[in-house]
């Protein structure tokens, strides 16, 4: 299949201008970036410059202009996801080269003090990806467009007409008949947002949201619940099923990649403001089941409860001696290459540390490593559970971690983590089940565990640090007349219900192999790690296949020593839920309480809803996910749990990204099933093109954004994106103040339109204005520049410095640089700390704090889950049966248990993400792309090949049971 | 982390260096193979920092397959200027434009220079171009103005118009060397496989890797004595490449 590139796309446009006349094409059409005026006059400069340059020569290193810090704006990346922080290099306001923060610690190691001079910074380029590096070509995109199209042809006909943004934003908020000049359409009304803004009333909507869950749980009846909101009925979506919450769910807002910053600013505007429950991200399209499978490993017993746990762990790659990938890399993906690569690449070198990578593509990690594993695609608990029974068989693993049942017997052994590994399992008729607690074995309170110790039962408090529990590994028996087994009993039980060889049969890989990898990775006590990311958990058993692999930690008890497996350095809260003076949890005129079951059935129990008639579910529950990204399309097109009115589609492309992506575009093309439809895009992109109307947004480049760090890195990170160069899309009027089109542009404007709360003159509060994008991330900053703790506030920003950022940003105004407007807001103080943030793009602890002792200086400190008892006690919606507390390598399986088998059909097709390309962000990256082909490629086994009579560079058809058609 | 990292202690070689005439410098860099990760992100910038259009690569990475499954391997091979000591491009230039620096480095100068494709054909490692006038975003609903924008290739402050039709290839970013910083390929490698600085200075991290035995000499054959080299990797390996 041919790539549908956006030059394709942009080529076939058929747009009617502002004038009337219509033009095929984009060549001279004003909606692209071509007839934009701030560019034509970049254009002028430039062609100016060929006369300045002629006229005479610096002298040698003076000449450079940008090796000066006036020439500098720091940001933050987002060609993927990993938002490296950037050094943004601006020659009369065209952004010329991009390049690594050295105040960062993604970009350098060490990096540079925070207190260094920004003219020294000026002169140190940290690292950066080649994706980084081209961001100029996606910024300068010769297919932007920068003006709002509206559909003139039927969705996906790519006809389109140039409307005034204002005149978009009310025929989306009063509805009507929006496409009467479409035929079909003649007569069809959409409903406009004002409609679907049905619930307004804060106090009843709080009342409600309680009723309804208790509907949900059947503590209410639904009879009780309609007598007592009489008046309020018509605002839901179902009075029957007052649980679905109110009519504002149906409009729903599908944001690809959003990063910190805009996340906050858009849930804010959805769930706390509009009142709809229905937003999403795309994590479950990209490697969520990882998140999850560590947070219900280190979920926080608290008060007789599961509390939070942490999403995402990584090597303290520097000082391991031994790291075995699971299905990715320090080279490619990942989180991300640019903070990775030179640890590793330093190690090989210097012969201190060895890698290992189970993938089934031969990776560029791979080819860096002692071992590949080449295993079947999703097989990765097998090859882990094959490792487990050998370190078991071998007593490889760490008894004395191992046996630590809480924090005070962890901490005896100078270990700052446990795991319940010696906790007791009450083993049930169908399997295990709970884990023991304390009352029912007769020794303490019920919200205390139970383990052996030295052959009697005794409560754990596993968070105590006094009493130290030091817990018998094996046990297998009655504790007070219930059968129960230790965690570890269950465990080896499952490793050894297989033997390696066996394990190996099933993942493709030899018993010496994996023998080989779990010698080597038993052979550096804690200076080991088994690292995993996407390629384990992007199948149906992925949450599974995360657990086993985190397993392997917990067995070498690696977590928080220097060279293990840590939990990163965080970030300052931009936020200011700590002590930042702006806490944006805190700040509403009016906070709606947004309620009902998502439209994707995720963060709720299929048994806790009134939908609920037995197994199986009409369409998969998620109690554990977040983020179902791929269910939004397909759940609106079934009208389960409810139909919708609009969707928003923003900086995403699910009908590039999701599986089954040509369903997905089939039910976009549907007017009754999607009946409004617009999206906020910097392109007319391969899904923005079925689109009722586009909304050009601002580039990463334009804007501003407060991503957060990757865990990877020791030191605290908190980075901030801030406008490098003057947004291209046009300049609207929103509140009354100028800015440019861009995603919080349109929401402010629907904001507007709508009344809605927190948003305009008082939307933080009482003088306190929320009208641009600028409003929120100064105060963003701002809280950065405070510090989460008393007395951390960085310095002021001196009188040098000051003169530094008005050179730099000289080239700006409006939004994106409006010192007396911020100065207005923070104050002189507060104003001058921010600038300091502002100039180093970010906040950076130095690197003197990465280590303490032979441990991490920020250290996780809690537990590890070897069973997670909150998985265990959850019911699969298709299945009716309870998950597993323990890993299990099962294969991939489809909603009804079912393992899925193409008959016919003897080959995997995989996904990876190369170095050069973040989805559809990169495409137009020519500096980058220009060693790839025009067409898209399939790589195969080169001996699968010959088999097939397939050449190098040939032609080749691809079917598959879902698609017999082929492509 | 107290120790300072690699890309701190070459710049910290550089002032040295500065310090010296230009003749008692000698720029080289040492590529090491076993760092290379084929990332591409040196290739992309010097493109950015230098504004090459197609068909002209100052750098670019070369891969190689080798071996039979399941006992594979991929090699990755920057190439660049070597900067050779025996320039072939330099003796095939008839107008004096390209010529060896007292420094090491091969210069072409823009003004003189008349793009003479024998210059771009006689270098053995393709490091040399002919900048053909090509624009990306020719074509496009707007050729953009950042390749246009200027750049600061020898020193000099200038836009595109003055390089189109001419000789073009690394220079090792002496425009940055001579500002104190590092070339835009070393600095931005993500896994730190390019050592570079001032091989007449012992104390330089350039100098003491070049002691190392097991350089390899790209087309030691063609008798060119380069001065960037590779470290890292044995004759057969990068031959894998160079073939």
């Amino acid at each position: 299949m041919k790539k549908i590139a956006k030059q394709e796309i942009a080529d076939q446009a058929e747009v009617i201008d502002e004038k009337g006349v219509s033009r095929r094409g984009f060549l001279k059409c004003g909606a692209f970036l071509g007839g934009s005026l701030l560019v034509t006059s970049q254009m002028e400069w430039a062609l100016g410059m060929v006369a300045k340059a002629e006229a005479g020569m610096l002298a040698p290193g003076d000449a450079y202009e940008l090796a000066k810090a006036e020439s500098i704006i720091y940001g933050a990346c987002l060609q993927c996801h990993t938002a490296c922080t950037i050094k943004g290099k601006i020659l009369n306001g065209v952004l010329v080269k991009i390049d690594g923060n050295p105040y960062s610690a993604m970009n350098m190691t060490p990096h540079l003090d925070y207190k260094t001079d920004p003219q020294e910074a000026a002169k140190v380029d940290g690292h950066l990806c080649p994706k980084g590096q081209a961001g100029i070509q996606s910024l300068y995109d010769p297919y932007r467009i920068v003006k709002v199209l509206k559909r003139a042809g039927k969705r996906g006909e790519n006809k389109w007409e140039v409307v005034s943004f204002d005149q978009a934003v009310s025929e989306i908020v009063n509805g009507g008949k929006l496409f009467m000049h479409v035929s079909g359409e003649k007569s069809r009304v959409v409903k406009g947002l004002k409609e679907t803004y049905a619930l307004r009333d804060s106090k009843v909507a709080k009342a409600m949201a309680a009723d309804a869950k208790a509907v949900g749980k059947k503590k209410m009846s639904v009879a009780d619940f309609k007598a007592k909101y009489a008046q309020h009925l018509d605002t839901l979506i179902d009075p029957n099923h007052p649980d679905l919450g109110p009519k504002n769910n149906k409009f729903v807002i599908q944001n690809g990649r959003i990063e910190h910053g805009r996340k906050e600013f858009s849930k804010r505007w959805l769930k706390d403001s509009f009142g709809s429950v229905n937003w999403y991200e795309h994590t479950s399209i990209c490697e969520q089941s990882h998140h999850i499978g560590y947070n219900e490993m280190t979920r926080k017993w608290k008060d007789g409860k599961w509390g939070k746990g942490k999403h995402h762990m990584k090597p303290d790659i520097y000082n391991s001696k031994y790291i075995l990938y699971f299905g990715t890399g320090a080279f490619e993906a990942n989180f991300g290459p640019t903070n990775l690569a030179r640890k590793v690449t330093k190690g090989l070198s210097e012969g201190t540390l060895k890698i290992a990578v189970a993938d089934p593509r031969f990776s560029k990690t791979a080819a860096k490593a002692q071992q590949w594993l080449p295993l079947k695609p999703g097989t990765d608990a097998a090859l882990a559970y094959g490792m487990i029974r050998w370190i078991i068989d071998n007593k490889r693993y760490d008894a004395q971690y191992l046996t630590a049942a809480n924090k005070a017997a962890a901490n005896a052994v100078k270990e700052t983590t446990w795991s319940n590994a010696s906790h007791l399992v009450k083993v049930e008729k169908d399997g295990p089940g709970a884990l023991l607690r304390a009352d029912e074995a007769g020794v303490g309170a019920q919200d205390e565990f139970v383990a052996m110790v030295a052959g009697k039962p005794a409560a754990v408090n596993p968070n105590d640090d006094k009493i130290a529990v030091v817990g018998d590994l094996v046990f297998s028996g009655e504790v007070n007349g219930i059968k129960v087994k230790s965690v570890f009993t269950l465990l080896t039980e499952m490793a050894r219900s297989k033997l390696v060889a066996k394990w190996g049969e099933e993942c493709g890989i030899a018993e010496t192999d994996i023998a080989r990898a779990a010698k080597d990775f038993t052979s550096f006590g804690k200076q080991a790690v088994a690292e995993l990311y996407r390629g384990p958990v992007q199948h149906t058993n992925g949450y599974y296949n995360a657990q086993a692999v985190i397993l392997l930690n917990v067995l070498i008890g690696n977590a928080d020593w220097k060279g293990g497996l840590q939990a990163g350095g965080g970030h300052w809260h931009e936020d200011g839920t700590k002590k930042g003076p702006y806490n944006i949890k805190k700040l509403y005129a009016d906070k709606v309480k947004s309620f009902g079951v998502t439209l994707t059935r995720e963060k709720h129990k299929y048994e806790d809803s009134t939908l609920f008639s037995g197994y199986p579910a009409k369409r998969c529950w998620y109690p554990f996910s977040g983020n179902v990204y791929q269910e939004i399309i397909p759940s609106a097109a079934m009208g389960y749990p409810y139909t919708i009115d609009a969707l928003m589609i923003h900086k995403g492309s699910p009908a590039l990204t999701t599986p089954g992506a040509n369903k997905n575009i089939e039910i976009l093309q549907d007017l009754k099933k999607i009946p409004l439809l617009f999206a906020s895009d910097i392109v007319i992109g391969e899904t923005s093109m079925y689109a009722d109307y586009i909304f050009p947004d601002t580039a990463i480049w334009e804007r501003w954004g407060t991503p957060h760090a990757t865990p990877d890195l020791l030191t605290a990170v908190s980075k901030v994106r801030q406008p490098m160069v003057q947004a291209m899309t046009e300049t609207v009027e929103v509140f009354g103040v100028k800015q440019p089109m861009g995603m919080e542009a349109l929401l402010l404007a629907i904001a507007e339109r709508l009344n809605l709360p927190n948003h305009g003159k008082d939307g933080f509060g009482k003088d306190q204005p929320l009208e641009r994008s600028d409003d929120w991330f100064i105060r963003m900053t701002a809280n950065l520049a405070q510090g989460d703790k008393p007395d951390t506030q960085v310095p002021a920003a001196s009188k040098e410095e000051q003169e530094i950022y008005a050179k730099a940003h000289k080239h700006l105004s409006g939004y994106a640089y409006d010192p007396q407007r911020w100065r207005k807001i923070l104050g002189d103080d507060m104003f001058m700390r921010t600038i300091t943030v502002l100039n180093r793009g970010g906040r950076f602890e130095d690197d003197e704090h990465a280590y303490k002792g032979d441990k991490v200086h920020h250290q996780y400190k809690g537990p590890f889950n070897l069973y997670a008892e909150k998985v265990a006690m959850a019911k699969h919606p298709g299945t009716g049966k309870n998950f597993s507390g323990l890993a299990l390598a099962e294969p991939i399986l489809d909603f009804h248990g079912k393992e899925v088998v193409d008959a016919g059909y003897d080959m995997t097709l995989i996904t990876y993400k190369d170095i050069v390309g973040g989805q559809s962000r990169t495409i137009g990256n020519y500096w980058a792309q220009g060693r790839e082909l025009a067409e898209n490629y399939i790589l195969m086994n080169s001996q699968d090949a010959k088999k097939l009579g397939i050449k190098d560079g040939g032609q080749a058809k691809i079917l598959s049971a879902s698609n017999k058609v082929g492509m | 982390m107290a120790e300072q990292g690699m890309l701190e202690q070459m710049r910290a070689d550089l002032p040295r260096a500065l310090a010296k005439p230009p003749e008692q410098r000698r720029w080289g860099m040492i590529v090491d193979i076993e760092k290379c990760i084929g990332c591409h992100a040196c290739t992309v910038a010097c493109k950015a920092e230098n504004k090459t259009p197609r068909g002209v690569d100052y750098r670019f990475v070369k891969t190689a397959e080798d071996g039979k499954y399941p006992d594979v391997q991929h090699y990755y091979m920057p190439n660049l200027c070597m900067q050779c000591d025996d320039a072939p491009c330099v003796k095939a230039c008839k107008d004096g434009s390209v010529t060896k620096g007292v420094d090491g480095v091969v210069r072409i100068d823009y003004k003189k220079n008349s793009g003479d494709p024998h210059v771009t054909a006689a270098c053995p490692y393709g490091a040399m171009s002919t900048d053909e006038g090509e624009y990306y975003t020719e074509g496009t609903p707007q050729r953009e103005a950042y390749e246009d924008a200027a750049t600061f290739e020898y020193g000099q402050k200038a836009d595109r118009k003055g390089k189109i039709g001419k000789n073009r290839k690394c220079h090792y970013c002496m425009h940055r060397v001579d500002a104190g910083m590092l070339p835009a390929c070393v600095t931005t490698c993500i896994g730190e496989a390019n050592y570079f600085g001032d091989l007449n200075d012992p104390k330089s991290l350039v100098a003491q890797k070049a002691k190392n035995k097991g350089l390899y000499v790209f087309k030691a054959d063609q008798g060119t004595k380069p001065i960037t080299r590779y470290l890292g990797a044995d004759a057969y390996s990068c031959a894998k490449c160079h073939e």
